[in-house]
């Protein structure tokens, strides 16, 4: 009876250690992304701001240590992304893996929030791998390069192609940005200058009528 | 429930396996992210090759500082696999940076906050690699147009970096516009609001004065 549950365990542990043994291959093979730590019962949150029309790609994967060979406790997560107004676009509970993709909607910024929980004792900081992609580097060039019938050199260039596109576009994105800043800029110029013309007149208009009134007043009481 | 764990297991490896399929697609870099950093935050970038251009750039954007008009900075720190600092910048309110990396591992970095108000940090980390003539000699699907084509690609990606470096200082500049604007609208409405009420509690204060004691005075 003991020596099946031993059978068993040490299945289950060389299972394991295959799983770890895959992520860490796939560790190094896949790791083009930002790797972060999130502490026990903690929150870390990434954001972006995205303007709207734009995709939004990510996968993110949690990093096991060799301690967690030993114990049975996999470490997870809870992931949830929202949109500037607060509407959830994408939430999972206690998950090892997972990927996300959407096309955004209006202006503003998108926050990705990991967070652990510390149910088990074995709980520790655990590591968060995000690789986040938006706009051309979300494009999927394989399905392009099927449909149109492009391999090797030509869809490099194509690649190249587009993101000098990217470029120009972010170029005149950020010329409306600074467009409207400025606007905002001169309209703050002209008020403090009208303002601070209204509070010289205020001042003296609030020392007319003190004066008035007083005189007014004195003039009632017979003093003056 | 034996079997149940067997194909969870299953699923595992079968998650695992597509994950690694996804690793196959293109050589795409990640995007300008931002977080908040309380005390000190890391990050932490894998560099593939030993040898390869790792660049990026920083911007505090989003400051509560509300008397001084320079932001007293953040510092950040580029460590090594070794443990070795390759790249320390102290102090700033943003910055770019560039360096050749030493050793391929994984490089942590590190953004270190000396003061107590948390602050917003964009940053953007690229790592490029060009094949040099070892990997050409090593690997013969590759031509020397793909050095050509690599190179390109990464002059293009110091353009888009450089943009989003840019976007990160027009938020931040948003950021302070704003701010601005608020308080001129504010501060004004409040001074009037002051100055009003000042000078009508003048105004009573001597009423006062004069209507009680002169009153007793005058027979």
């Amino acid at each position: 009876m003991g020596r099946k549950k031993d059978g068993k365990m040490s299945a289950f542990r060389a299972e394991k250690f295959l799983v770890f043994m895959l992520f860490l291959f796939g560790m190094v093979l896949r790791a083009k992304g930002v790797w972060l730590e999130i502490p026990k019962s903690g929150i870390k949150c990434l954001f972006e701001d995205i303007r709207k029309s734009v995709v939004v790609m990510a996968d993110y994967y949690v990093f096991w240590d060799e301690d967690y060979l030993n114990t049975n406790y996999t470490p997870r997560v809870s992931v949830k992304v929202t949109s500037p107004y607060g509407n959830a676009v994408h939430h999972q509970e206690n998950v090892t893996h997972g990927q996300f993709a959407f096309t955004t909607s209006e202006d503003g910024s998108y926050m990705a929030c990991f967070s652990t929980e510390s149910s088990h004792d074995g709980g520790k900081a655990v590591t968060v791998g995000i690789e986040w992609k938006t706009g051309i580097a979300a494009k999927d060039w394989e399905s392009v390069a099927k449909k149109e019938h492009v391999e090797g050199l030509e869809l490099e260039l194509r690649k190249l192609e587009g993101v000098v596109e990217a470029i120009r576009e972010n170029l005149i994105y950020l010329k409306s940005r600074e467009a409207d800043m400025r606007e905002v800029s001169e309209r703050t110029n002209a008020r403090v200058a009208w303002f601070s013309i209204i509070s010289l007149g205020v001042c003296v208009a609030v020392s007319l009528v003190q004066v008035v009134h007083l005189k007014h007043f004195f003039e009632k009481k017979k003093l003056i | 429930m034996e079997r149940r764990r067997d194909g969870i297991q299953c699923t595992k490896v079968y998650g695992l396996l597509v994950l690694l399929l996804f690793s196959f697609l293109g050589n795409l870099s990640v995007s300008a992210l931002s977080v908040t950093v309380n005390d000190v935050e890391c990050v932490y970038e894998y560099v593939l090759y030993e040898g390869d251009t790792v660049s990026g750039n920083f911007v505090v954007v989003d400051h509560d500082i509300f008397w001084s008009s320079d932001h007293p900075g953040i510092d950040l720190t580029v460590t090594a696999p070794g443990g070795n600092q390759v790249h320390s910048v102290r102090g700033t309110s943003g910055d770019k940076f560039d360096f050749k990396a030493p050793r391929s591992g994984m490089y942590k970095f590190c953004f270190h906050n000396p003061y107590s108000t948390p602050e917003t940090v964009s940053f953007y980390i690229h790592v490029g690699h060009i094949p040099t003539e070892h990997d050409l000699a090593k690997d013969e699907h590759l031509d020397p147009i793909n050095v050509k084509i690599a190179e390109l690609r990464e002059a293009l990606e110091s353009v888009t970096a450089e943009q989003k470096y840019l976007k990160a200082r027009d938020a931040r500049h948003r950021h302070t516009n704003e701010s601005t604007r608020k308080r001129v609208i504010f501060y004004t409405a409040t001074e009037y609001l002051l100055l009003a009420l000042a000078s009508s509690l003048q105004v009573l204060y001597i009423r006062r004065l004069f209507s009680k004691s002169v009153a007793y005075n005058r027979v």
